[in-house]
Parts: structure tokens; C-alpha cells; sequence
């Protein structure tokens, strides 16, 4: 009987320490998720910052002048060719220039 | 274990009252040993029961409660980006700090309003200090959107009463580029002009209670931020050099109807609220019906042609006016002319007289089914509907046959004129980028293939020996039609002033795109000969904008 009781009292213990432990265990692990979601967050809206700012940076208007400023010009038509018209067609692999747009 | 009774949960729970529950009556009394045992059971029981539903607890997400600490005041929206038709960022959210005060709890209102006023570019001092005097306002917005440092200013005043609140703003990182298609979105994120529009009216837009951007898909545009940023700086450059009181161009897909570029001057500026919209402003493209003049001439050949009343090569006697009422008609050209001739030289009588033959009904019809008298729209928004005469009888047949008498919006002339060329399947114009799953284009005949293929011919040739020769550009192919409209005036039509356009198709041969460039009261030079003839004007500037974009363009 005392065994028995001996048993049940350190079971009942040893099981409020697990469950204290769980739900202390589970309140951290919620505060990381939660601290996580708000970095994902911030990082997210970081990211959108960025996108935007490395497009404002790359927008026609400003690249244009220093293209300019460089010395290069729009592209005319005779830059360009189809590798069907040049004198690589028929010969091994692939076309040595690359001639889409 | 009431508290985590699950009304899901019924077999655990009825598990665990049976097992407590004594043990019937006619049974011999329980020894100790038994008495022990059953105790020991009904708490192994009762411990299982605790334990499973631990287990249940911890598996389900959605019992997890969570006060939202967000107030439900600054109720912001938030978009998805929207980016060009290889991906470039055109529009996009990003996060900004809102200032408010709380009335009742400032110090001091004048200190406040002072020192505000220094940190705050344009800040209307007088306006906010009546506000402040409402003791009852818990809230007052003192300036929605300031950028980080603004804010970061702010806040180190230290003044007690203010606040801020994280919200989701706008962007167009481009700047002016493309803005009057994209249209703007008021200050709580909502889009209410050109695409911005579009969105909300396609998906219902995401109340953000916090400073949150969107997971949705970004809006892909048909159009290409190189070509349209080239397109624009073109226009501005052409628009100067004939010193005009404003430019337009469209370039579109001949076939699926995508817009490529598509500007109008002066440009308007998206982040600005009623930029777009404003009157001197305006999108000429879409927002504005003109007469447009000879370009319209395509169309009259075009219905001739294709209702087998003439070939080409039949012969037109343009030298004889041509009178209805009290208006008389003429040429000055003193020969006859074939019907391709006609294209090329742009003789009204000649339209007049192949229109007439037609007859004024024929002409309704063949221009209704052109798409060229209904409404109609874009994801940018409606199109100015066309201005279709009440009365349409002899005269009108006449001038709407050479451009004069009939308003048709650029946009719209630009996805009838795509017809003529591309073998006769209308289109419809879109801002959107057609993805490779796509459904299949929902086309009808306009005209016939060969009748189309007769188009191009006149329009090549016009390039080549006609009006449009300084739309030229080697290796291009290009054909075309030069038009010259007069505006009309409170007085009838204004002296001197006129819009000048020039319709382009290319390659000729197959056209991938069509384009439409205008120019708007260009100014007689010594560059234009003196002229305002849209040979020398639209035809050179369309001849530069598809020289330049022709490279950026994809075959």
C-alpha cells in the first residue's frame, strides 16, 4: 500500500513538472514563432524597400544619361542579325552570338 | 479536466467518468488491496486521459489564441506589385510611418504645433491648432506616410501626444514612367485610377490592419519598361524639336493586342493624387477622341476593297469636286488615280467618291464591325466613346471616309487600324501580359486575307514612294499612313492647327506590331520645311521612336 501510495504521490509529481515544463517550453517556443514571424515580417517589408529602391536606381531616365555619358548609343538594325543570314549558318554549334531582341 | 474537456472529445472523457465511478453494490466489500488498485487504475486513467488531450492541444494550431493589439483606425490596404512584362517593378507597397496626435493627451498645443513646424515641410500650423482645441478627439491624423527620416525626426522632439502608426504606401519607383496606365490609389491604399483600379475591381483588396505587404502574385503589364522609357524620352524629344502642345504613341501586338509602350505627353505622375486625371494632363490615348484625319482613309479602301467594288488597280477621276449642300470638295491633284494611288497620295475625293459608291450604310456597317462606333475599354480604364454624328448623310459619308467628322479615341483607332494588317482578325487591345496558358483570342473577321494583304501593299508603298517616306527606317520594313487632322474650334475648324499622326505597321510583310504615333498642334519649322504636314512631322518621329524601339522590341 505505501509503495503503492509512494508510486502514485511521485507519478502525480513527476507529471506537474512535465506539464509545467511542456506549457514553459511551449510559451518560449510560441515567443520564438512569434519573434520570428515579426523578423519575417520587417525582412519582408526590408525586401520591398529594396525592390523598389534598386528599381528607382535602374529606371530609363537615370540610366540613359550615363549611357550616354559612356559613349553608347541605342542599338541600330545592322547590329543585329539572324544567325540563319550570317555566314556561321550550316556551320558546327551553336551560333557564337547571342541574337534574340 | 473540465477545462480541457473537447466537446470533440466525448469518448475520453465518458472513459474517464466510468472509470471513477464506485463499484456496483452487490459485489463482496473490496478489500484494501483492491480498494488500492483501483485507485492506482483510476488514476493511470485519468492521467492517460490528461496526456491524450495534451497531445490533441499541442497538435491543433487554431486553439492558439492571440490578442490582436492592432486598433481598427488606419485601415490601409495592401496591393500587389505590379511589374512590366519581364518582370521589372513598376509599382510596389512599402511600409511608412503615419503621424497622429491624441488630443487629450498634448501638453502643450502651440509648442506642439511650433516645433512640427519645424521638421515638417508645408505644415498648415493654423489648421491643425484648431483641431488640437477638440479635447474630445482621441484622434487626429497630423501627416499619413512620412518617410524614416521625417518620422525618425519627428520622434526625437519628444513631444508627448504624438504617435505613429506603421502603414502600407504606394511606390512607383519609376517615377512618371507608364503613369497614366497605371493610374493611382488613394491614402488608404485603394486603387481608384487606370490599373490600380483594375485590381481592386478584379480582386477584392486585403485589409491590412498592420504595415504588411501582400504574398499575391505581383499584376504582370504587356508592357516593357525599356520600349515604353524609350518611347517616352522619343516623344519628348519630338515634342520639343515641333515645340507641340503634346505627343502620343501606342505600340501594340498586331495580333493578341498587347500593348508594348504606350505614352502620352506631358507625362502625369502616378504618386501624385489627380496627376492622372487632371485636364492638361489627361491620357490623349485613351481619355481624349479626336478626328483623326487620313489614317482613316485605310479603312474606307479597306471596306471598298474587300466589298469587291474595286481593286487596287482600278482607276478613280479625282479631278472632278464633289459637292453635298452647300459644301463642295476637291482635290489638288490633276489626274486620275488608281485606288492604290489614292492611298498613297491621300486624295479625299478619292475616299469620297469610293465611299459614296459604297454608300452610307455599307460605311456604318463596315466601321461598326471595325469596332469603330461601341465603347469600349482596357484594364486602364474606359476609352473615350467614339463621336458618332446624329446625323450621318451624305456629307459625313464623305469626310468620315478622309478622317473628318467622326472622333474615334488613338487607343481604339490603333486595335481596329491592327486588323487591316494583320490578315483581318480583330483584336482587342489589353495591358496585360499574356501568359503561355492563356485562352485562345476570341477574334472575328474583319476583313478578308487578301484584302489585308492589299493594305500592306498601299501602306509599303506609302513609306516607299508616298507620303510617310521619313518614316523610313532600314531593315525594318516598315509601312504606313500619314494624317494630317485639323481640330476643330468653337468656329469651325482652328487655322493652322492640327494633329498630326502617323499609323505604322512592321515587319510588312507579317506585322508583329502596329504603332500609332501623334503629334498634337506641332508649330511649322525650318526642320518641317515650314510645314505641319504629318510627312513631315509624325512620319520623321514615328521614323525615330521604331528605330530605337525596334532593337528592345521581341521578334
Amino acid at each position: 500500500m505505501n509503495t503503492l501510495t509512494l508510486a502514485a504521490v511521485c507519478l502525480l509529481l513527476a507529471s506537474a513538472f512535465l506539464l509545467y515544463g511542456l506549457s514553459y517550453d511551449t510559451r518560449q517556443v510560441e515567443a520564438r514563432v512569434h519573434s520570428a514571424e515579426r523578423n519575417a515580417d520587417r525582412l519582408r517589408t526590408e525586401i520591398a524597400i529594396l525592390k523598389a529602391e534598386r528599381a528607382h536606381l535602374a529606371r530609363p531616365e537615370r540610366i540613359e544619361p550615363f549611357a550616354r555619358q559612356m559613349g553608347l548609343q541605342p542599338i541600330i538594325r545592322h547590329q543585329i542579325a539572324d544567325p540563319a543570314e550570317t555566314k556561321l549558318a550550316g556551320a558546327a554549334g551553336p551560333p557564337a552570338t547571342a541574337t534574340s531582341r | 479536466m473540465l477545462i480541457f474537456a473537447d466537446p470533440a472529445d466525448r469518448n475520453t472523457h465518458h472513459g474517464a467518468a466510468i472509470a471513477t465511478r464506485p463499484q456496483p453494490a452487490p459485489l463482496p466489500a473490496p478489500t484494501p488491496r483492491t480498494q488500492a488498485l483501483t485507485v492506482a487504475v483510476a488514476l493511470m486513467l485519468v492521467f492517460s486521459a490528461l496526456g491524450t488531450q495534451l497531445v490533441r492541444l499541442g497538435q491543433r494550431a487554431d486553439i492558439m489564441i492571440s490578442a490582436s493589439m492592432a486598433e481598427p483606425v488606419a485601415t490601409s490596404h495592401s496591393r500587389p506589385d505590379i511589374v512590366d512584362r519581364s518582370g521589372r517593378l513598376l509599382a510596389t507597397d512599402v511600409e511608412v510611418h503615419s503621424l497622429y496626435a491624441d488630443p487629450a493627451r498634448v501638453l502643450d498645443r502651440d509648442e506642439l504645433v511650433e516645433q512640427l513646424s519645424t521638421v515638417l515641410p508645408d505644415f498648415d500650423a493654423e489648421d491643425v491648432r484648431r483641431a488640437l482645441a477638440d479635447r474630445q478627439r482621441r484622434f487626429l491624423w497630423l501627416r499619413r506616410g512620412l518617410s524614416p527620416r521625417l518620422a525618425q525626426a519627428v520622434n526625437d522632439l519628444g513631444l508627448p501626444g504624438l504617435g505613429f502608426k506603421k502603414e502600407l504606401r504606394r511606390a512607383y519607383p519609376l517615377g512618371s514612367l507608364a503613369g497614366h496606365i497605371l493610374g493611382h490609389v488613394n491614402a488608404s491604399n485603394l486603387g481608384v485610377f487606370g490599373i490600380e483600379r483594375h485590381i481592386d475591381e478584379t480582386a477584392a483588396p486585403e485589409p491590412a490592419h498592420s504595415a504588411r505587404t501582400t504574398e499575391r502574385p505581383p499584376v504582370r503589364l504587356s508592357i516593357d519598361v525599356a520600349a515604353q522609357g524609350a518611347l517616352e524620352s522619343e516623344l519628348a524629344d519630338t515634342s520639343s524639336r515641333l515645340n507641340a502642345a503634346g505627343a502620343a504613341a501606342i505600340v501594340m501586338d498586331a495580333n493578341s493586342g498587347e500593348i508594348v509602350a504606350a505614352a502620352s505627353l506631358p507625362r502625369a505622375d502616378p504618386s501624385k493624387f489627380g496627376d492622372v486625371d487632371r485636364p492638361d494632363r489627361r491620357d490623349r490615348l485613351q481619355n481624349g477622341a479626336f478626328e483623326l484625319g487620313s489614317i482613316f482613309k485605310a479603312f474606307t479602301i479597306a471596306m471598298s476593297l474587300d466589298m469587291g467594288r474595286v481593286t487596287p488597280a482600278s482607276v478613280i477621276d479625282v479631278r472632278q469636286p464633289i459637292t453635298s449642300g452647300r459644301y463642295e470638295f476637291k482635290d489638288k491633284i490633276d489626274r486620275p488615280l488608281t485606288v492604290s494611288e489614292v492611298f498613297v497620295l491621300s486624295s479625299n475625293i478619292g475616299t469620297a467618291q469610293l465611299a459614296l459608291d459604297a454608300g452610307t450604310s455599307e460605311q456604318k456597317l463596315f466601321l461598326a464591325r471595325a469596332g469603330l462606333l461601341s465603347p469600349m475599354r482596357t484594364e486602364a480604364g474606359p476609352i473615350t466613346p467614339p463621336d458618332v454624328p446624329s446625323n450621318w448623310e451624305r456629307t459625313e459619308t464623305i469626310t468620315i471616309s478622309y478622317g473628318h467628322g467622326l472622333s474615334v479615341a488613338p487607343m481604339q483607332f490603333t486595335a481596329a487600324a491592327a486588323a487591316l494588317v494583320n490578315g483581318g482578325l480583330s483584336v482587342k487591345p489589353t495591358f496585360l501580359k499574356r501568359g503561355p496558358s492563356a485562352a485562345p483570342l476570341e477574334r472575328t473577321r474583319i476583313i478578308s486575307p487578301e484584302t489585308s494583304a492589299a493594305i500592306r501593299a498601299m501602306m509599303r508603298a506609302n513609306v516607299t514612294e508616298g507620303t510617310g517616306r521619313r518614316a523610313e527606317v532600314p531593315g525594318y520594313d516598315i509601312g504606313g499612313k500619314t494624317g494630317t487632322a485639323e481640330i476643330p474650334g468653337p468656329r469651325g475648324y482652328r487655322n493652322g492647327a492640327v494633329i498630326s499622326s502617323f499609323f505604322a505597321a512592321f515587319p510588312i510583310s507579317a506585322p508583329r506590331y502596329v504603332a500609332l504615333v501623334m503629334v498634337f498642334e506641332p508649330k511649322p519649322s525650318a526642320e518641317t520645311g515650314g510645314k505641319v504636314l504629318a510627312g513631315v512631322t509624325a512620319a520623321p518621329a514615328a521614323g525615330r521612336i521604331l528605330a530605337r524601339l525596334g532593337p528592345l522590341l521581341e521578334r
